[in-house]
């Protein structure tokens, strides 16, 4: 039965990328898949990505753009009449003029940018780019594809059992405890376990722990299908044998599971994930550095399992027909700008070791990689801080209202010169057990790292009327990205 | 944290704290009231990047090309026939007479042959160094580490003929299995390799630039100050060439000086002239010196001039972890020597 319905789906991706390949073959397309975590900030870059195409900001090593061999960008209808559209306008508003970030995404949207340039030879093409964005939170139910409701509630329990975790799970494990998984299925007590269960996962996701490893995804962010069965349920401390009789909690369970995979989990890989060009997954390092060793583990494990769901290669003319192939992706620390330039190496060497697996594996497929620190929107401006002898390469901006340091809580509207802590030449350090003390486990002024949150920067309107937007890398990630096919 | 008993720990500072003071970049190293001074730095985005000018790939037929491929193959073939010819009359004049001139035509075969030989030796180094030059500028753009080794292998290989870098090689080769990012290891072997090669490039093109001042300020007819500009130049172009690793014959020299005009024509119309006037004037030589010797000094910029542009086109890598040598600086030394000349 597997089989079959995993055959189904193949031949359904297999039509699906036929007939992209007949539309892209008279209009280049390009899908480019933003991937990261919630928080990694996709929202930010894709508006960054447009702003810089449509307005033409300072992108010197985006050779396309900074030679003057790009027309003009310009937003298209998109393809998708199920899908909203991505509200771009209304994220540069609040990014330029309220100097607010985007707040968090809870729906998918969608948006079409069509670039019109001269190829080196003269000729005149268009490029169109199709880019969606999606909660972070989604993207931690793909490696569930490919387990079952055994596996994953096993997994689930002994994650839940190490540090920290352990302490915020408390009132699920106890009410776990009462439950039978070969007992008759109870829609109460399922109720009541999914919820406990949900409060355990949104606990570890607080700054203070900042886990990543957290599905399924849609318990945090459940969309329109929040109370529906298939959003209703918990693992099970699962006996290591047998198989669930038929009427109890165990088999509910997994048909509930089951049915959360086809219905949630499949469409979106499907429209999504299953038939992209390029792939940019953004990591944010600094909330892991600010919360502790365990935090950097979980990252690395859930990027480990995401990427593994993805299919990537060097494109071949039979790729591209039946199984569309991810032939460039750019693994690219985010936030850079909240680091000094000098530590940005170091802050490489970080997500190259985190993202390790999935890199050899890309690799030994062919397909092209590269590691960047960036900043889709650069919020500070670097300084040299001396205090006696000691000269700190800090940062200038200003800090998000709320924010802490030093005891102090800022209003929102104090600019701070702050520095941030010392990265380790080696990156190899930072993931041994007890490495440095973040604030899971210390008091705030104990820690190692302390990466404040800034506001977006202040711009002052120039002669083309809407500011250009400053950013770290940004011109390089867009030249690996897309730079290949705008020659 | 190796490198360091103690990491820092991170701190904030408000700027509006009476103790912290903000200093200007301009008045930097003057000592503030405060005991807490920030300095901003300049912001990097806003400093300019060069952008490089990436010259259309050539497309489509190369009807030259194929005009002179195909008259050069006529023409042989008209050799070919007259020699032919030619060894059948001897042939029929007397047998000895005929081998004799078998003997010849089989001899300038072989020669041929192998000269021929050695251009396309030349000309498949010249391109391979080229290549070599654009391969290394993308590494420093997109950071690829496999690319890079790649990179320095080919190199390595290149840079073997020349004994005087066997100890740079020697350590380069030591630090390839190295955990060293892309970019900085292109950076890495352009300091090893290309720092004392740099050294001799300079001292060549400043003692051609030299030369050519000194003859043209002496010589009594302007036909042989062109005639000795043109030589001098080709003869610095070619120890250039030879230098960096490339072994260009004839047609490699064709090919070469080419390349060197055009660079020259893309790079630095302007900035050479800019620079130009800046230093004759700058050091108001035209006053000083008599007319000829200012003449001959300019003539010695020129050739300075068209040497730095032959020095990129044949060096392998492009300049990032060294300094290009500036014009201003042949300019010194050649200035210098007018000048001790003249005293």
């Amino acid at each position: 039965m597997v089989s079959l319905s995993e055959l189904v789906e193949e031949a359904r991706l297999s039509a699906r990328a036929l007939l992209d390949y007949g539309e892209s073959f008279f209009n280049p397309t390009i899908r480019l898949g933003v991937t990261g975590l919630s928080r990694a900030g996709k929202t930010v870059f894709i508006t960054a990505l447009i702003h810089g195409l449509v307005r033409g900001g300072r992108l010197p090593v985006f050779e396309a753009l900074a030679s003057g061999r790009i027309a003009r960008a310009y937003l298209a209808p998109q393809p998708d009449d199920g899908v909203p559209r991505f509200a771009y306008e209304s994220h540069v508003k609040s990014l330029v003029a309220e100097r607010r970030w985007p707040s968090s995404t809870v729906d998918i949207s969608e948006l079409r940018l069509v670039i019109e340039f001269q190829r080196s030879n003269g000729a005149e093409r268009t490029l169109t780019l199709d880019i969606v964005d999606y909660p972070g939170e989604w993207l931690l139910d793909l490696p569930l594809l490919n387990k079952s409701y055994e596996d994953w509630a096993r997994e689930s329990l002994a994650l839940s059992r190490n540090e920290p975790r352990v302490h915020l799970a408390g009132a699920w494990h106890a009410h776990l405890a009462t439950l039978s998984a070969t007992g008759r299925e109870d829609e109460p007590a399922t109720l009541e376990a999914a919820r406990l269960f949900t409060d355990y996962l949104r606990a570890c996701r607080d700054d203070r722990f900042a886990m990543s490893l957290l599905p399924p995804g849609r318990f945090l962010m459940p969309g329109n299908l929040a109370g529906s069965p298939a959003l209703t349920f918990a693992p099970l401390d699962l006996p290591s044998e047998g198989s669930a009789p038929d009427g109890s909690l165990w088999a509910m369970m997994a048909r509930r599971y089951e049915s959360y995979k086809d219905i949630v989990v499949r469409p979106f890989f499907r429209d999504h994930f299953a038939r992209l060009d390029r792939q940019i997954v953004l990591v944010d390092a600094l909330a892991a550095f600010n919360a502790g060793p365990e935090a950097l583990h979980d990252l690395e494990a859930a990027l480990t399992g995401i990427l593994d769901c993805f299919r990537v290669g060097r494109s071949s003319v039979l790729s591209t027909l039946f199984r569309p192939r991810i032939d460039r992706i750019l693994f690219a620390a985010t936030k850079a700008d909240h680091l000094h330039h000098t530590s940005h190496d170091r802050l490489e060497a970080v997500l190259r070791r985190a993202v390790n697996r999935a890199v050899s594996r890309a690799e030994s497929t062919g397909a092209a990689i590269d590691v960047v620190a960036l900043a889709a929107v650069r919020a500070t401006r670097e300084a040299l801080v001396a205090r006696g002898r000691d000269k700190l390469p800090s940062l200038l901006g200003t800090p998000a209202a709320g924010e802490s340091a030093n005891g102090e809580i800022f209003d929102g509207n104090t600019e701070v010169a702050t520095f941030p802590g010392e990265l380790p030449a080696d990156a190899e350090e930072l993931f041994k057990g007890g490495a440095y003390r973040g604030l899971s486990s210390a008091a705030a002024d104990g820690t190692d790292f302390r990466f404040l949150r800034f506001r977006p920067p202040l711009l002052a309107p120039d002669a083309g009327g809407e500011p250009a937007l400053p950013h770290i890398r940004l011109d390089r990630a867009l030249q690996f990205l897309i730079g290949d096919r705008l020659q | 944290m190796s490198d360091r008993a103690k990491p820092r720990r991170p701190q904030t500072f408000r700027l509006d704290d009476p103790d912290v003071v903000v200093v200007d970049t301009e008045d930097a190293g003057r000592p503030g009231r405060g005991s807490i001074q920030i300095t901003p730095e300049a912001d990097p985005a806003q400093l300019p990047v060069p952008v490089e000018v990436v010259l259309p790939a050539r497309r489509g037929v190369r009807w030259g090309a194929l005009f002179w491929g195909s008259v050069g193959g006529l023409v042989l073939l008209g050799l070919g026939l007259g020699v032919t010819r030619l060894i059948e009359d001897l042939f029929a004049r007397s047998e000895a007479l005929g081998y004799v001139g078998a003997g010849f035509a089989a001899a300038a075969a072989i020669a041929l042959a192998a000269v021929i030989g050695r251009e396309t030796y030349g000309l498949v180094r010249l391109a391979t160094i080229e290549k070599l030059h654009a391969r290394a500028a993308a590494v420093l753009l997109s950071d690829d580490r496999a690319e890079s080794r790649a990179v320095i292998a080919e190199l390595l290989r290149i840079a073997h003929a020349n004994p005087r870098l066997a100890r740079p090689r020697a350590e380069l080769a030591g630090h390839a299995d190295d955990i060293i990012d892309g970019a900085d290891m292109i950076k890495l072997a352009e300091r090893e390799l290309m720092t004392p090669l740099d050294i001799e490039a300079r001292r060549l093109v400043s003692v051609a630039a030299q030369r050519v001042s000194v003859v043209t300020a002496v010589s009594p007819r302007a036909m042989i100050d062109v005639l000795f500009v043109f030589v001098a130049s080709l003869r610095m172009i070619r120890q250039l060439a030879m230098l960096y690793g490339g072994r260009p014959g004839a047609l490699g020299m064709i090919s070469l000086l080419r390349h060197v005009i055009a660079h020259l024509a893309i790079t630095g119309g302007m900035a050479a002239s800019d620079s130009l006037i800046q230093q004759v004037l700058g050091h108001g030589i035209a006053a000083k010196l008599s007319q000829r010797l200012g003449e001959g000094v300019l003539n010695g910029l020129l050739t300075a001039r068209l040497g730095l542009a032959a020095i990129d086109v044949t060096r392998p890598m492009p300049f990032a972890a060294l300094p290009r040598p500036a014009l201003a600086d042949l300019a010194k030394d050649l200035l210098r020597k007018q000048e001790d000349e003249e005293k």
